[in-house]
């Protein structure tokens, strides 16, 4: 991304869900960009191209980077930065730190050693840190997590993570350096007191986490060289069809999904032969990343009059006998809508996978707004 | 406003700002007063018309701003805006654009200025969004100009130069900007944007020659009529049209939005390291910016390479592009397009390159890498791929001329 010579860049990665967020991450790497260049340095910032973030609760991840003092920049050498470089990450939505996005194994995938975590949650730092040693970690990390909840400061929850995230960056620009680009760039006088008290308000905690301690530990070195060739076979050969297939389908992380398909020799015309059978799923595009709150079935309430399956618009309930797979569920909440005995409630994902009440979204009608659906 | 507080308004404006190229665009469009805008979403163009609509709704500056029902109706409303005399801003991506393709060809047989911002995309199956320039190479026979920008900046600069150069009464022809997808559109970078009265100063109020005006009678153009009546006439014209703005126009305006700044804008070619190169590398847009990078690392190893970046691919400099390789063995074209059976099974620029250098005294060894179908270029394999090249030169013939870059798989 930037000339490997010029070392000491400070990167920022922030991930979010769907456009409401987007207009959030956008607005806190403008201004975050605008306070590094007014504190004499040069920045930039994009968002990763692959992500749909004008779509529904997709999410993305928007990155800010900051030259000590100078960048050159060119284009993206890879689809993601690589190795150890993220020296901030932020999250404005918790359930990203037990769903991998769709191109991060995990949350902290590629953050340095010393990173700091910024996360929107009505959780304290002490949870957090149990959440991301269960899911979102495989590295050691000695850093720090803050945690605030955004909403509290202002109804855009950029202008709290905004003061939150400058915390976490301290050394490289001041909060003077953000209100001084807000007013003077931005022009936004009203809205300096909201980042101000963020800043001084969020809750803060050292952590020490050891790699083999987190539970993904073993995610990646259970992966094996994926080969990368099929020697003399082509595709009109089914038995190379389902070589690749399963290839494909049994790389983990994304950069081997992508090492694993298939050479020009071995594509089918217009990719025919790489889309699902009948009655099987796309196991090149599970789409679960998109989803907040998960549904689940009451057993006792349920009459299997099969409507969920009929308007599930993905597809993802199995027929017989009726039950979510969870790999490709949305979240969307009209299979619970069009239930007629109420037997499909929609929890929020960390409520339905440790039982954590998280405030920033009680109900699926806060997040309707929160990601505008 | 006091005359204080004037000076602190321009203190501001002329400040460095983090922006994508999308927005620089748009800032872009601001500053050149456009009247109409017609708008229809697709990635990864969109982020200009985004902000567009922020600034329309947030009292910045006023536009007729419609969002239209498809790209096929962008460009009618665009054609018939400019017709009778409005300032007019549309763009488009990938299919997206071919779906406009009816009024985007007829919008240059009626010599109307509109300005249309291409943002590079593949052109589809399956659901490609990377950046490709096959999109904005299919209009390139039919009379618009067309122009690729490297970076924000030069984002912003080329669409208040394109104004220029299309409203300009010896040309009238719509003009391309093309904005290479996510490269350029969707990376944030430092801007220094000119103030608002230096724009003035370079680009005054469009006032059309022929506006269809009741007052006139006046009221359509003669399209519908027996077919060789005016067609052969008609193609000839924009073909003047064309000629008057390599020759004269376009020199012309980049020179005066150089001395503005008091910087020298040469209007066709960006050089690196050329001036005593044996070996040149020709590239568009964005990526410019990582052959610039590889040109210079493989310079300080002794290597004797440069680096052309082309901003003009209509109309094509063809004798400046012959006198700036003058001398040099070797050329490597990096395109981001294909063509597919075409002469030498190459790509589109690397044809243009090939054609415009036959009548060379001393034709170099011409090399095509074709980064196709949305895949990023990385620097290890251009940095390969100008290897090839000048082993072929020592070799004094190339084997393969053709690359295609970054594709799993052998040459068949």
């Amino acid at each position: 991304m930037v000339s490997p010579e010029l070392e000491e860049l400070t990167w920022l990665a922030v991930h979010g869900r769907g456009v409401i967020n987007t207009a959030h991450s956008s607005q806190i790497a403008l201004t975050l960009s605008n306070a590094g260049v007014a504190a004499g340095r040069d920045a930039f910032y994009y968002m990763r191209y692959d992500d749909s973030p004008e779509r529904v609760q997709l999410p993305f991840i928007y990155y800010a980077v900051f030259g000590n003092p100078r960048i050159r920049v060119i284009l993206p050498e890879e689809v993601e930065p690589v190795g150890s470089v993220f020296d901030t990450v932020a999250v404005l939505d918790s359930s990203l730190i037990v769903k991998s996005t769709s191109q991060r194994a995990l949350l902290l995938d590629g953050a340095k050693r010393n990173a700091a975590l910024v996360v929107n949650t009505s959780l304290k730092p002490s949870v957090i840190l149990k959440l991301v040693r269960k899911y979102g970690c495989a590295q050691d990390w000695e850093g720090r997590i803050i945690t605030l909840r955004a909403k509290k400061y202002n109804q855009n929850i950029a202008l709290g993570m905004i003061g939150a995230i400058t915390k976490a960056m301290e050394p490289l620009y001041s909060i003077d350096d953000v209100i001084e680009s807000m007013v003077e760039v931005e022009g936004k006088t009203d809205s300096v007191d909201a980042v101000r008290s963020a800043y001084e308000e969020a809750d803060s905690l050292k952590v020490s986490l050891k790699a083999e301690d987190c539970e993904q530990y073993n995610l990646k070195s259970s992966v094996g060289e994926v080969k990368s060739s099929m020697g003399t076979k082509r595709w009109w050969d089914r038995e190379a069809y389902m070589i690749l297939k399963e290839r494909v389908a049994n790389a983990p992380t994304y950069e081997q999904r992508i090492k694993s398909m298939p050479r020009w020799e071995e594509i089918a015309p217009a990719l025919i032969e790489f889309g699902p059978r009948v009655s099987e799923r796309n196991i090149g595009f599970k789409t679960s990343f998109a989803r907040t709150f998960r549904p689940v079935i009451d057993k006792n309430k349920c009459i299997d009059c099969k409507l969920c399956y009929v308007f599930c618009p993905d597809g993802a309930i199995d027929f017989d006998p009726i039950k979510v797979n969870y790999e490709y569920c949305k979240g969307c909440g009209i299979c619970a809508r069009m239930c007629g005995s109420k037997a499909i409630s929609m929890p929020h994902e960390l409520k339905a996978l440790e039982g954590l009440d998280e405030e920033e979204f009680l109900s699926i009608r806060e997040a309707l707004i929160e990601y505008a659906y | 406003m006091s005359k204080s507080s004037q000076v602190a308004v321009q203190k501001v404006v002329q400040k460095r700002r983090v922006w994508t190229g999308a927005r620089s665009v748009a800032e872009a469009v601001k500053l050149a007063d456009v009247d109409v805008i017609a708008a229809y979403p697709i990635r990864p163009y969109t982020g200009i018309m985004n902000a567009l609509a922020t600034m329309i709704a947030g009292g910045d500056f006023y536009a007729e701003y419609l969002v239209c029902d498809s790209e096929h109706s962008q460009f009618e409303v665009v054609k018939h805006a400019s017709a009778v005399g409005a300032r007019t801003f549309v763009g488009s991506s990938g299919t997206g654009l071919i779906y406009g393709s009816e009024a985007v060809i007829v919008t240059a047989l009626g010599q109307l200025p509109v300005v249309g911002i291409v943002g590079c995309r593949s052109l589809d199956d399956p659901g490609n969004f990377g950046m490709e320039w096959n999109d904005a190479f299919l209009f390139r026979d039919v009379g618009w100009l067309m122009a690729w920008s490297k970076d924000p900046q030069e984002a912003l600069e080329m669409t208040l130069i394109a104004y220029r150069i299309a409203e300009d009464s010896r040309v009238l022809l719509p003009h391309f900007v093309a904005l290479d997808g996510a490269a350029i559109t969707h990376i944030a970078s430092p801007v220094t944007p000119p103030t608002k009265e230096q724009v003035t100063k370079f680009l005054p109020p469009y006032k059309p020659l022929h506006p269809l005006d009741p007052a006139y009678e006046v009221v359509s153009k003669a399209m519908h009529i027996a077919p060789s009546l005016i067609g052969p006439e008609q193609r000839k014209s924009l073909d003047a049209a064309m000629k008057r703005a390599k020759n004269i126009v376009i020199p012309e305006v980049w020179k005066a939005w150089g001395n503005m700044f008091g910087r020298d804008c040469s209007p066709f070619f960006e050089e690196t390291q050329m001036e005593d190169a044996d070996y040149a590398i020709l590239s568009m847009g964005a990526y410019s910016r990582n052959v610039d990078y590889v040109v210079e690392k493989m310079r300080n190893s002794g290597i004797k390479v440069g680096s052309l970046r082309l901003k003009y691919l209509r109309p094509f400099p063809t004798e400046e592009l012959a006198r700036a390789l003058d001398g040099v063995k070797g050329v490597g074209v990096v395109d981001f397009s294909y063509s597919l059976g075409s002469p030498g099974n190459g790509s589109v620029l690397y044809n243009e390159v090939r054609a415009a250098l036959y009548e060379s005294k001393q034709r170099p060894l011409i090399m095509d890498y074709i980064f196709a179908g949305g895949r990023e270029m990385t620097l290890p394999e251009l940095e390969n791929s100008i290897q090839a090249l000048i082993e072929s030169v020592k070799k004094g013939s190339v084997d393969k001329p053709v690359r295609w870059v970054t594709v799993r798989g052998e040459d068949e």
